[in-house]
């Protein structure tokens, strides 16, 4: 018979055990284990207390009862001292921090260290010193559980916050830029008019201070369209076709007009699925760079892909001027410009970083100063569907 | 009261003479050739407060009834209340503001044959946990078929429960009489009712194992029931009787269909009962009651209805042990009930459960 018990008790502990950590829900994972405890035991009722700041403060209760919020100093210091578990008697220091009313009865309560204080309650006393034998191995398990519960919602709110501000950081890029175009138009209209009504009255530096006016107006609109493209990456959901890159290629070429001293040699590239829109901007905005930052007589750019499996790894390699390896990070980061090129906004790379990143592909490059540049980035043969 | 009648203003009359000015508990038997829908209409036409359910015996007295409608006063109902939808989850239970040193019992029939009862017996502890007693069962038909079964003033509703929070106090003793033959067994994987594994292994086996030695019977395609309503679950508490599950029937895949929720890795022992042990189970849970209570004006008796599929004819002993152990010591009380599908209560205020195979006893003072 003793055997019996004995393996009865263990057979217990088991499906105590198992009822932990079946949700990393705080309350489910709570009502999962308790629950269970308060049935299996006939026990009336159970909550858990937690300590900050010298002040307890009840963060579960079955039945819900009144929330606890005790700072009384004589209570916590008692708490303090149960190493592990402890059965007391009902009295009015117990009294005190129930959620329920009590008045009879006695209580088991198990020191969860970080977690607080577990309660667990019987009116008819039918606790005995067996049960905290019995239920202190399943402690530490359900303490290290709330903690899980506790770490997943702070990742979760944490989640739910950068959604939040990445979400009202676009919304606000889209209002900045809009609101600084409109005074950007103003200026443009302005001095266009002052051009042609005073084209008599104007010498030739206040003719070059317009001009000067106009070109920076355009690179300030250039630079707010940047801005823009770089906030919308990924925000909305867009329909995912074949994209030939051969001819994809071959457009953007006849686009960006390439100078008679650059030569392009062109590998064959194969048909991806993707969105046409943010690939055409990914390859122009390299295959740009590679034009403009290119010092040779003869300039040369080469475009070709390997497979890799599950990606593709494209290359964009040129023989232009080159890059020093302590800019081979700040390159891909917004406004960061090598040098001080008035055509450049310093956004291009950036987009090229997180159209790939949202292909759930890598960029990288290798350089050497003098004699070019080669571009490497991977894309997902099955990319998600935003762009 | 009993009413046998079949003529709605006659009901309606006796209803009204009956309970007074007070709500109305209306047990009717599955059986009874009135409809259910023009009833509460006609009810509602006066203004009586009413709940109750439908369920496959009804309990007059000595009498067990397949037709007729036994009516219990509820004195001092505070609030009545409908919950639908229990086997979706999708409900909250009302708030009620119980006052101290007030003795409160909560009176609730559910769909006995609805999934979640657990969780809605769950939620009530929950919100009203030890302010008030609970007391109650399952109304349903006998044929399992689901369909509405339990009504109030609002209607007849099936996957619903209705309970009325009465300022009275209960005394309640609850018993079943099953022994253990066999365990513990781990029911290591289960699914609301189905039990889909003891010991890592396929339920049915193992179940089959024990019953047909202890038996000495043979289960073949056609006496699963017949065999194992001899032979239910018993969920292992503590130091307190188990928690019985009752065995229904072998699926396609041989797990076993009970009546009332398992969950994972729940203690089981295999039990068995006879006339005697279940007899003498029913008078315990009597003498549980009387020995709480100082005086109480009516009983209402909560039986399973498949301990009279068990007994049989014998199950006149199992209510006469417990009218006579009642009107020995309250020759007054009056006594009703229903054989339902699945049993309400807490053992010694405790946690609540759903039980099956078990007789609830309460006395309300």
């Amino acid at each position: 018979m003793k055997v019996e018990n004995h393996v009865l008790e263990i057979l217990q502990l088991y499906e105590f055990a198992m009822a932990i950590g079946k949700s990393l829900d705080y309350k489910e994972n709570c009502d999962s284990f308790l629950k269970l405890i308060l049935k299996r035991k006939s026990l009336n009722a159970a909550w858990v207390l937690e300590s900050h700041n010298n002040v307890l403060t009840s963060t579960y209760a079955l039945p819900f009862g009144n929330d606890i919020k005790s700072d009384n100093k004589e209570v916590l210091e008692k708490l303090n001292k149960i190493e592990k578990n402890s059965i007391v008697e009902t009295t009015d220091l117990i009294s005190s921090i129930a959620p329920i009313t009590i008045s009879t009865g006695k209580t088991i309560i198990f020191n969860l260290n970080d977690q607080g204080f577990l309660f667990l309650y019987s009116k008819k006393d039918n606790i005995k010193s067996k049960d905290l034998i019995q239920l202190e191995p399943v402690m530490q398990k359900f303490a290290m559980h709330l903690k899980a519960c506790r770490a997943f919602k702070e990742q979760k709110q944490l989640l739910h916050n950068l959604e939040v501000q990445n979400h009202e950081l676009s919304d606000y890029a889209h209002m900045v830029s809009h609101d600084l175009k409109s005074p950007l138009r103003s200026i443009d209209a302005l001095t266009s008019w002052l051009k042609e009504d005073y084209e008599e009255l104007l010498n030739d530096a206040g003719k070059n201070q317009i001009n000067t006016i106009r070109s920076s107006v355009e690179k300030m609109d250039t630079l707010i369209n940047g801005i823009l493209e770089y906030s919308t990456i990924g925000k909305t959901n867009v329909e995912i076709f074949n994209v030939d890159l051969n001819l994809l290629i071959d457009e953007i070429l006849i686009m960006i007009q390439i100078p008679d001293n650059i030569e392009i040699e062109k590998s064959i590239l194969p048909v991806i699925k993707g969105d046409k829109y943010r690939l055409q901007q990914l390859f122009q905005n390299l295959i740009s760079n590679s034009i403009a930052y290119n010092d040779k007589e003869k300039g040369k750019i080469e475009i070709g892909v390997e497979d890799k499996g599950q990606f593709l790894e494209f290359y964009v390699k040129d023989n232009g001027k080159g890059i020093e390896e302590k800019y081979f990070e700040k390159i891909f980061k917004t406004f960061q410009k090598l040098e001080n090129n008035q055509k450049s906004t310093g956004i291009g790379l950036s987009v090229v970083k997180k159209i790939i990143d949202l292909y759930g592909g890598n960029i990288w490059l290798t350089s050497q100063l003098g004699r070019g540049t080669c571009f490497y980035f991977t894309l997902k043969k099955e990319p998600n569907g935003k762009a | 009261m009993l009413v046998t009648s079949t003529n709605y203003n006659e009901i309606v009359k006796k209803i009204l003479n009956h309970v007074e000015q007070n709500a109305a508990l209306i047990s009717i038997g599955e059986h009874t050739e009135i409809d259910i829908f023009h009833l509460i209409d006609e009810l509602n036409k006066t203004e009586i407060k009413f709940m109750g359910g439908l369920f496959p015996k009804v309990i007059h007295g000595n009498s067990i009834l397949d037709k007729g409608i036994v009516v219990n006063t509820l004195n001092n109902m505070e609030s009545m209340f409908l919950i639908k939808n229990i086997s979706s989850k999708e409900y909250s239970i009302p708030e009620v503001s119980f006052e101290d040193n007030v003795d409160y019992s909560i009176l609730t029939y559910v769909d006995g044959l609805t999934s979640n009862i657990s969780h809605y017996l769950s939620e009530l502890y929950e919100n009203y946990g030890m302010q008030t007693n609970y007391f109650g069962g399952g109304a349903g038909s006998l044929s399992l078929e689901q369909k509405p079964c339990v009504f109030c003033n609002e209607g007849v509703f099936m996957d619903a429960a209705v309970f009325g929070v009465l300022s009275m106090s209960s005394k309640i003793g609850v018993r079943h009489g099953w022994n253990k033959v066999e365990g513990p067994f781990i029911i290591t994987k289960a699914q609301g009712n189905v039990i889909k594994e003891i010991n890592w292994k396929n339920p049915f086996e193992v179940y089959k194992g024990v019953v047909e030695a202890h038996s000495g019977k043979t289960f073949n395609d056609e006496n699963f029931f017949d065999i194992a309503k001899g032979y239910p679950f018993g969920i292992i508490k503590d130091g307190a009787e188990c928690i019985v599950r009752d065995p229904l029937m072998v699926n396609e895949n041989k797990e076993l269909v009970c009546v009332g929720e398992l969950e994972d890795n729940t203690l089981v022992d295999i039990l068995n009962g006879n006339e005697e042990s279940l007899v003498a189970a029913a008078k315990e849970a009597a003498l549980d009651s009387i020995n709480q209570a100082t005086n109480p004006r009516k009983a209402i008796i909560i039986d399973c209805i498949s301990r009279i599929l068990f007994l049989e004819n014998n199950f006149d002993k199992e209510l006469n042990a417990i009218i006579s152990t009642l009107k020995n010591q309250f020759s007054n009380v009056s006594v009703g009930g229903a054989l339902t599908i699945g049993e309400i209560s807490s053992y010694g205020e405790g946690f609540l459960e759903f039980y099956n195979k078990t007789v609830v006893v309460g006395l309300f003072e």
